[in-house]
């Protein structure tokens, strides 16, 4: 494995060693660097060409200049990375560094939401092949994805923030709202769950009833701009989860994995009680709410160890589980209590443009609740534009694998449905679908060119296009060596995780 | 005279890019020329150029120049975001050539005050508040500047000649290894430098020993904080003084250096809050590269305090303008000229939140005719006047720019532009009509004395829609008349070379009054054309004219020479003028004081006064 990782390694150095090669020339040798001084009306301007020329090294041969700039990245080696200056003298390495990391926010959550929701439909969609909901899903998918982006931008403005903010001035569902919301719930997700239309029947009148009866009390209670879960939705939910789980996982009668989750519960209850003040003004950021996780979940696969007895295995697994999942609805809960903060600060949310509100004042919660309704809009977009290919991939995949033998085989010894699913078919529709996440995570980090103009994002796209524009090449070379790593990288986790997936794979 | 970028780069860019260029420090405000000195704001008779429906004022402005607030008028704690394109912002220095452009401008033109600026008439006008300066000899040429006493700088420094001895010194002393200035002209037509008596006088004299220069009223406008280079040199003001004004080289390298590196950061990353004091209303306070500035007032300032508390400047591609306009992410906005645009806007000022402006902008498009070797007019220049003869400029004017704006005119004059007072009375003199309408029969004939059917003309410009649809225009009608038109935006050429038959771009108006010189003058001492000749064109009475303008002070002198040099141009057919562009504005109607300019200080012009007032 080792050696097979250093070749590849390898390989992917000296792949980027070509393609940087390749690009810098064919950069240097279109466009004219001077163009904007060759239209100046100055009596200076001979001088700033000369200076530019000296500056830029225009009057080096490709492999010199080529070499300098490699020297510099060369640096990364011993820690000083230096990517070049720009055009104008500006040292491009923290504008590079600024880029990514603005990159990276946008496209991080569009990626995980498109993975994971489209997957998921994908798997629905071939479990109910050629229903009516498969039909829709299909057709929405498609309609996604041949939109244009900067038409589908126009809209999502005009309704994901116009829109929505004029309704948050005075929010308030009308019984018009809640009635057409409960019944597209009604006939939407029976079709989901599937079943005998006795069944179709109950879980559409239940979806029904809970929806209006849900609806009302976000109003009674304000909850569009106090919302909150409060202790008693998080405990409810909490012991559902821990039950649920176990059930799950090991069977409700295991009572050893059972209390190990509900341990869980009731030190993370308590805990949501002992940080609270704490948590209000994070020392450290994200950094210490990360620390905060890791440590809770190492506390959870204590207790799943210490109580689980034999079955410590599965009781590890809810513990985790339970754990993990609560921790997430305690950060819900602290974000919920700071809503009115952003509120009053930004009485319109959702922003048309900008990574985040420039003369925001306020402490972490706040802060990071107007970056996120910053990223809202452009992460819909894009993760909508990129959902067809994994629902499209995965539902091919998933109805390929259901045909082969091995699933017949398990189907015929007796093993459940969802194993089947999960285990069997699900595990090795997955080969194919690695190869598209690691391709479509390096397009999207250099394919949002037109969604950061359109938002106003300063992101790697407009480093690369200003520096097309200008005819500059630091910036430009820059791009294509974050974008190119990042592609080459995650080609290189593709195969390794192909070992990981498929047994047939040995290196 | 700034010039409209030509290539294909910026067409991508913004429709509206103005160019990064120009000639002397701070005229980046202001229009073509035309009248620039004198009579402040005379009546013209036309309406202001910046009214517009739902407009709000505090106190109406009487002419084109900043209105007398009052002295109750306060800062408001408030914020307005505004954004006039997806330029960014480069540096607290914008006098160097790399950071000298429009839009760097419109943001550091907030943070030094100067002794005048131009109105929305395109008249330039004394800054009072600021201080005062008047022509005191006309041989030699001599104009003394007075600062008012209370003008300092944000951190209590005065302001004083000094900081205008290292203004003059950055002119004096541009080049390799000295200042990285952006323009000689200071230096050369002033080579004494300011006197004054001592160095932090606030009075000083500007002698001009080959007499007027018809830019002087732009040759001295803001300056930089010279008590901060000096320490950042290591010397003492009065020295820093002594040195750039004795020539003392080693010295001014070295202020040279300080000045040439202090201001440069990281983009992103403001210099050292010390380092960038302040003699406007705002001060700089936050800076995310590529997305936008933040100014907050300038709590010493010594003049009327300005409008809101903080100033946002975001740098937002023009296309996405209009819904963050509606959405209150931007107040102030300057979105892509579009009849779509027009119609959104429309719909929106309907419910009465918005306020919006269609009009000019100093910057007006034209054909320009290649008299030079290989083009078929240099064979048989009598075919310029078949080509004139089959432009459709009403055509182009009605399809093209109407929609957009309807009371646009055909521009009919080069160094005036159609907005402008004087306008009428010029081309009265100079022109006739005879191209307004395509007169294809006319052209026909022409061009069958002279056997030229189906010659080929290439028509150079940077490949935007609309300079497409003008060719594709005049396609259509001097194809009738037996030209074979080609448009050029499609191919590669450098249109500075002059490989073209006819070029069709736009120049943008800096309010300079001599730069006309560069375009259409010959340069007689060397026999050759001028920088931006790129026609050739060598014409002596026109020659003639230009240089008369610029050593003239005379306002009278200066419109009879551009009657001249227009009836030459006109009949030598340099090249057709055909209309000034179309400018689109808009802005939250509850902020009062908001007054859109053709000039390309561009809408916030007047930023330091705008304020939201209760509807």
């Amino acid at each position: 494995m080792l050696k097979y990782l250093l070749k590849r390694l390898g390989s992917t150095v000296l792949i980027l060693f070509g393609a940087t090669l390749l690009s810098f020339v064919i950069m240097i040798n279109t466009g004219d660097p001077l163009a904007d001084l060759r239209e100046m009306q100055s009596d200076n301007v001979e001088y700033l060409m000369q200076e530019r020329i000296e500056r830029m090294g225009l009057d080096q041969p490709w492999y010199i200049r080529y070499w300098d700039w490699l020297s510099g990245i060369l640096g990364c080696f011993g820690g000083s990375c230096d990517f070049g200056t720009t055009m104008t003298g500006a040292q491009v390495t923290p504008v590079i560094m600024a880029a990514a990391e603005q990159s990276l926010r946008l496209v991080f959550v569009a990626t995980i939401a498109a993975i994971v929701i489209g997957v998921l439909t994908g798997i629905v969609t071939a479990m109910r092949q050629y229903s009516l909901l498969d039909y829709l899903v299909t057709f929405f998918i498609f309609l996604f994805w041949s939109l244009p982006v900067f038409w589908a931008a126009v809209l999502a403005k005009e309704w994901l923030a116009i829109r929505y903010n004029d309704w948050m001035m005075e929010p308030h569902f009308t019984w018009t709202n809640i009635l057409v919301l409960a019944t597209i719930l009604a006939i939407f997700v029976p079709m989901v769950l599937g079943g005998n239309a006795k069944r179709r029947l109950i879980t559409g009148g239940i979806m029904f009833a809970f929806v209006c009866a849900v609806l009302p009390w976000m109003n009674a209670v304000n909850f569009m701009t106090h919302p909150r879960l409060g202790p008693v939705i998080i405990l409810i939910g909490s012991l559902m989860l821990a039950a649920g789980f176990t059930a799950l996982i090991a069977g409700i009668r295991n009572r050893r994995v059972l209390y190990s989750g509900l341990t869980v519960v009731a030190l993370g209850m308590v805990a949501y009680y002992a940080t609270w003040n704490l948590l209000q003004d994070p020392p450290g950021g994200w950094l210490f709410l990360g620390a905060m996780f890791v440590l809770t979940i190492a506390i959870c696969v204590v207790i799943g160890r210490s109580m689980g007895g034999h079955a410590r295995g599965q009781a590890t697994a809810v513990s985790v589980l339970t754990g993990a999942l609560m921790s997430g609805m305690i950060l819900l809960d602290h974000f919920m209590y700071h809503w009115p903060g952003l509120l009053s600060a930004k009485p319109r949310p959702v922003s048309t443009i900008g990574s985040h509100t420039p003369t925001l004042d306020e402490n972490f919660w706040v802060t990071a609740l107007d970056q996120m309704t910053q990223l809202w809009l452009p992460s819909v977009l894009m993760a909508l534009l990129s959902l067809a290919t994994y629902t499209r991939y995965t539902r091919s995949s998933m109805l390929e694998v259901q045909k082969q033998d091995f699933v017949r085989t398990a189907r015929a010894k007796g093993v459940t449905e969802r194993t089947v699913i999960l285990k069997h078919a699900f595990r090795n529709a997955m080969i194919p679908l690695v190869t598209i996440v690691a391709f479509d995570f390096a397009a999207l980090i250099s394919g949002s060119i037109v969604v950061e103009q359109v938002f106003g994002w300063n992101a790697m796209g407009n480093v690369f296009i200003t520096g097309m524009q200008t005819n500059d090449p630091a910036p430009v070379m820059a791009f294509i060596l974050v974008t190119g790593s990042v592609a080459v990288l995650f080609n290189l986790l593709a195969d390794i995780l192909y070992a990981v997936l498929d047994p047939r794979i040995r290196v | 005279m700034e010039l409209r970028k030509l290539s294909a780069a910026t067409a991508i860019l913004a429709s509206g890019a103005l160019v990064l260029s120009a000639c002397t420090p701070g005229d980046d405000t202001g229009g073509d020329n035309g009248d620039t000195n004198g009579d402040n704001g005379a009546a013209n008779g036309d309406a202001d150029p910046g009214d517009a429906e739902g407009q709000e004022f505090t106190v109406e402005p009487e002419d084109g120049g900043k209105a007398d607030l009052g002295d109750d008028f306060e800062t408001a704690e408030d914020e307005i975001s505004v954004s006039l394109g997806p330029q960014p912002f480069n540096s607290y220095n914008g006098l160097t050539p790399s950071n000298y452009n429009v839009y760097n401008s419109t943001i550091v033109d907030r943070l030094f005050d100067g002794f005048s600026y131009v109105g929305t008439d395109l008249e330039i006008y004394t800054n009072e508040e600021f201080g005062s300066y008047e022509v005191i000899s006309e041989d030699p040429f001599t104009v003394e500047y007075t600062i008012n006493d209370e003008v300092e700088w944000s951190d209590g420094t005065p302001v004083t000649v000094a900081d205008y001895v290292l203004d003059w010194g950055t002119s004096r002393y541009i080049g390799e290894g000295m200042f990285d200035g952006i323009s000689p002209n200071f230096g050369t037509y002033v080579p004494d430098g300011p006197q004054a008596e001592s160095y932090d006088s606030k009075t000083f004299t500007v002698e001009y020993p080959d007499g007027a220069y018809a830019d002087w009223e732009l040759m001295v406008q803001y300056a930089h904080p010279s008590h901060i280079v000096a320490q950042e040199t290591g010397i003492e003001q009065e020295e820093l003084v002594d040195a750039i004004l004795e020539g003392d080289e080693d010295m001014i390298e070295d202020i040279a250096e300080t000045w040439n590196t202090l201001w440069e950061t990281d983009p992103g990353t403001l210099p050292d809050e010390d380092l960038i004091p302040s003699s406007g209303p705002y001060i700089l306070s936050d800076w995310q590269d590529g997305e936008y500035v933040t100014l907050e007032a300038n709590e010493n300032y010594w003049g009327t305090p300005p409008g809101v508390s903080t100033l946002v400047f975001q740098f937002v591609d023009n296309a996405a303008h209009v819904q963050a306009l509606q959405n209150g992410d931007l107040n102030a906005i300057v979105p892509t000229e579009t009849v779509d645009t027009r119609t959104e806007l429309e719909n929106l000022v309907e419910q009465g939140q918005h306020a919006m402006h269609v009009g000019d902008k100093a910057t007006w498009e034209h054909l320009d005719i290649q008299y030079g070797e290989g083009s078929p007019f240099a064979e048989t220049p009598e075919l310029a006047e078949a080509f004139a003869l089959c432009v459709p400029r009403d055509q182009i004017l009605e399809n093209l720019i109407h929609p957009v704006n309807p009371d646009a005119e055909l521009q009919n004059a080069r160094e005036v532009l159609s907005f402008q007072p004087n306008y009428d009375e010029i081309v009265a003199e100079t022109y006739d009509g005879q191209y307004d309408t395509a007169d294809v029969e006319a052209a026909a004939e022409i061009i069958e004395e002279h056997g030229a059917e189906g010659t080929e003309i290439l028509i150079g410009h940077n490949g935007q829609e609309r300079r497409h649809d003008t060719v594709e225009l005049i396609q259509a009608s001097c194809g009738e008349a037996g030209f074979e038109i080609e448009d050029g935006g499609d191919v590669d050429i450098d249109i500075a070379a002059g490989e073209w038959d006819v070029a069709l771009f736009a120049w943008a108006g800096s309010g300079q009054i001599a730069s006309g010189l560069n375009i259409y003058g010959w340069d007689r001492e060397n026999d050759e054309p001028r920088p931006q000749n790129w026609t050739n064109y060598n014409n002596d009475d026109v020659s003639d004219a230009f240089e008369t303008i610029a050593t003239s002070d005379d306002e009278d002198e200066i419109q009879e020479q551009i009657i001249a040099l227009e009836q030459a141009m006109w009949e030598d057919l340099h090249g057709i003028p055909l209309y000034v562009h179309p400018g689109i504005t808009a802005w939250d109607s509850s902020i009062a004081n908001v007054r859109p300019t053709p000039a390309q200080s561009q809408l916030v012009w007047n930023v330091e006064q705008w304020q939201r007032v209760a509807e």
